[in-house]
């Protein structure tokens, strides 16, 4: 039976490269919205992830850093200095706001660098400096592109002037950008001194994240302190959190997408071979076994399109990227199983329509059919 | 039921329909068919063969009365239990062949095996046999649609024989083949009964099968009815003049009271545009020893 139905599909090349185009292509949508998903979700945390701390201390009460405020006083940020195992502290204010630069506004993460910073600043520069000084600004190289700015440009955050002096890779994301200032602008900004958000922390050799951790919470008063890595955890669940809705009803739509054009598909593929399957029952074939060989005919089209629409999307992933700098794109294994696993549960329901038609099969129409 | 018998059916009534507009398809039929026994259904059109053959092999349940194959009473089997006997104890053979276009040739014939537990364990073997018996050797691999007409039908035939099922049943096994073929064809089936000891029914219009029949049934407006003592009706086709078989006849219109038989679609779309050209002519009278009208 399995045999049959699957040379039954390759019997008709065309129909059979139609549905799997159809299909791959409502797949390549997913796959997209998917990839933007997770490209943009990596690219919002892209500051907490590419930082060079070991451990981040913040206000009591607060545990990530996206959309959240944190006040440190300065000289608790000298208190963590001293402590046993600390190696260097970094200290930032930090802001969500909006900057400005002509009719460009973006929504933006704003560090305010303790200048020198160690390692709370840009990690990766294209052009310029990545220490500002008061005045100055460091944005992603997107972002300048995109507004047609350059070093030397001016730009506005809440009612202050800011001159760019350096240009930054891997801090622009459609949700937000990370924008570097120098730590007395960002006080003024805020009308609040000897202040800041979040102490960057790195270990000396030999003593472990969460040993500081322990360290830090037992020593210091009213801060949370927590390792980079678990940091980084609760900021991608909240990232993710505040964008899932959107994504999850895209995806919702894709999916049903797929779910038609493959019922649609299996429903057209059953009425082609309505009059073998008329045949196979007369022959012997019970319902169940007719039925199990199209739900297998769905899975193979399926399949075969989702491993398409991969493939497609992992070539189109970079183009994309190119042309359309603003949006990051990311293809993960974990979206690709979750794919895949969305196909087959699509295959199966796109394999319901189809079900009544062959139990409805009359096994007599084997005799009256001609040819 | 005995020993003997491959198949009985007892007062087998097919009705469809209710209240006035019911048909009884199948009126009232009894029959045996012994072990090896090839016995011919005629009849006219729409007198009700293939439906008695549908019920006699486990595709459509009887309105009342026993159908049994090897024993089994098939018609208090349910849903689910049929398809097994259909695999296991009926070959069926199509007028159109029916066969699976994605599959070969080899394949075809393998099919009914993989439908029943166990079925595809000497299938390949059995299948070989067959294909050699029915000299489709050369065409193993062949798709259907490469086939002639009688290639199709003697794979047809071995896909019927495949499980070796006791009963074969036929639906105008020749309609779709020249004389040859047809010919051909009907010597394998006769073959098949009389060595294998295979019991068949056959549905056919066809005359020239009855010389290899063990009996023949005439089935009218659904009813088995006494084989008329001739052999043949024959009439002349009003058009063309060409000898017809008014029993087995399927083309056949009403003018003027009088029922006329064609030996072919044009003839009879001939006769309608013009009947009077047909029917006014002295020349194309004959009496009732070679009529060419029957009063209807």
């Amino acid at each position: 039976m399995t045999r049959w139905m699957l040379k039954s599909l390759l019997l008709e090349p065309l129909m059979l490269m139609i549905a799997i185009a159809s299909a791959a292509s409502a797949f390549l949508l997913i796959i997209m919205f998917e990839g933007i998903f997770a490209g943009e979700s990596e690219q919002i945390v892209a500051y907490v992830r590419n930082v060079k701390a070991d451990v981040w201390v913040m206000q009591r009460g607060v545990s990530n850093m996206h959309m959240a405020t944190s006040y440190l006083p300065d000289w608790k940020v000298r208190q963590v200095g001293e402590l046993q195992g600390v190696e260097a502290v970094d200290a930032i204010l930090y802001l969500n706001t909006v900057v400005e630069a002509g009719e460009h506004r973006w929504f933006s993460y704003v560090v305010g660098l303790d200048v020198p910073a160690a390692y709370a600043g840009p990690w990766a520069m294209s052009v310029g400096r990545d220490q500002p000084a008061v005045g100055e600004v460091i944005v992603p190289e997107v972002f300048a592109r995109m507004a047609q700015l350059e070093i030397g440009s001016q730009l506005r955050i809440t009612d202050q002037e800011f001159t760019i002096v350096g240009l930054s890779r891997e801090t622009f994301s459609m949700a937000n950008s990370v924008i570097f200032i120098n730590k007395i602008d960002m006080e003024d900004i805020m009308s609040s001194f000897d202040i800041s958000s979040f102490m960057l922390v790195k270990t000396t050799l030999g003593a472990t994240p969460g040993e500081l951790v322990e360290t830090i919470e037992r020593e210091i008063d009213n801060v949370h302190a927590l390792t980079a890595q678990q940091f980084l955890i609760n900021d991608k669940k909240m990232a993710m959190q505040m964008g899932t809705d959107t994504i999850a009803l895209m995806t919702l739509i894709g999916g049903a997408l797929a779910i038609l054009l493959v019922a649609f598909t299996i429903y057209s593929q059953a009425a082609r071979q309505r009059r073998e399957l008329a045949v196979a029952k007369a022959l012997g074939a019970t319902n169940g076994a007719l039925y199990a060989s199209v739900v297998f005919q769905a899975i193979a089209i399926t399949l075969t399109s989702v491993i398409l629409a991969t493939l497609v999307a992992a070539l189109l992933m970079p183009v994309l990227s190119k042309l359309i700098p603003a949006v990051t794109m990311l293809l993960t294994v974990a979206s690709v199983s979750k794919i895949a696993v969305a196909g087959v549960f699509v295959a199966i329901t796109a394999s319901l329509m189809p079900a009544r038609q062959i139990a409805r099969l009359d096994p007599v129409s084997a005799f009256q059919s001609r040819g | 039921m005995k020993d003997n018998s491959v198949l009985q059916a007892h007062h087998v009534i097919k009705t469809f329909g209710s209240g006035h507009t019911e048909v009884r398809a199948v009126d009232d039929v009894s029959l045996t068919l012994e072990k090896g026994e090839l016995v011919l259904i005629m009849g006219p059109s729409g007198s009700g063969k293939t439906t008695l053959l549908s019920i006699l092999g486990g595709l459509l349940r009887p309105t009342a009365g026993q159908v049994y194959i090897d024993g089994t009473d098939i018609s208090s089997l349910s849903e689910s239990q049929l398809p097994m006997i259909r695999a296991r104890s009926v070959g069926f053979i199509f007028q159109a062949f029916n066969l699976l276009d994605a599959l070969t040739v080899e394949e075809n014939i393998q099919f009914p095996a993989q439908l029943i537990r166990g079925g595809s364990q000497h299938a390949s073997e059995r299948a070989a046999q067959l294909i050699e018996r029915l000299g489709l050797g050369h065409r193993r691999k062949a798709l259907p649609r490469t086939l002639s007409g009688g290639e199709k039908q003697r794979v047809a035939i071995a896909r019927a024989l495949i499980n070796s099922p006791p009963l074969i049943l036929a639906d105008e096994p020749t309609g779709n083949l020249d004389s040859v073929s047809g010919q051909e064809v009907m010597m394998i089936l006769h073959d098949i009964a009389r060595d294998e000891g295979k019991s068949i029914i056959l549905v056919t219009h066809d005359p020239r099968v009855e010389d290899v029949a063990d009996r023949i049934l005439w089935l009218e407006d659904g009813a088995l009815r006494d084989r008329k003592t001739e052999q043949h009706s024959w009439v002349h086709d009003p058009v063309c003049g060409m000898r017809v078989d008014e029993w087995t006849a399927e083309i056949a219109t009403i003018h003027a009271g009088r029922r006329y038989v064609f030996c072919a679609q044009r003839c009879l779309e001939r006769f309608e545009a013009d009947p009077k050209a047909y029917t006014e002519n002295p020349s194309a009278v004959i009496d009732s020893a070679g009529q060419m009208g029957v009063d209807s």
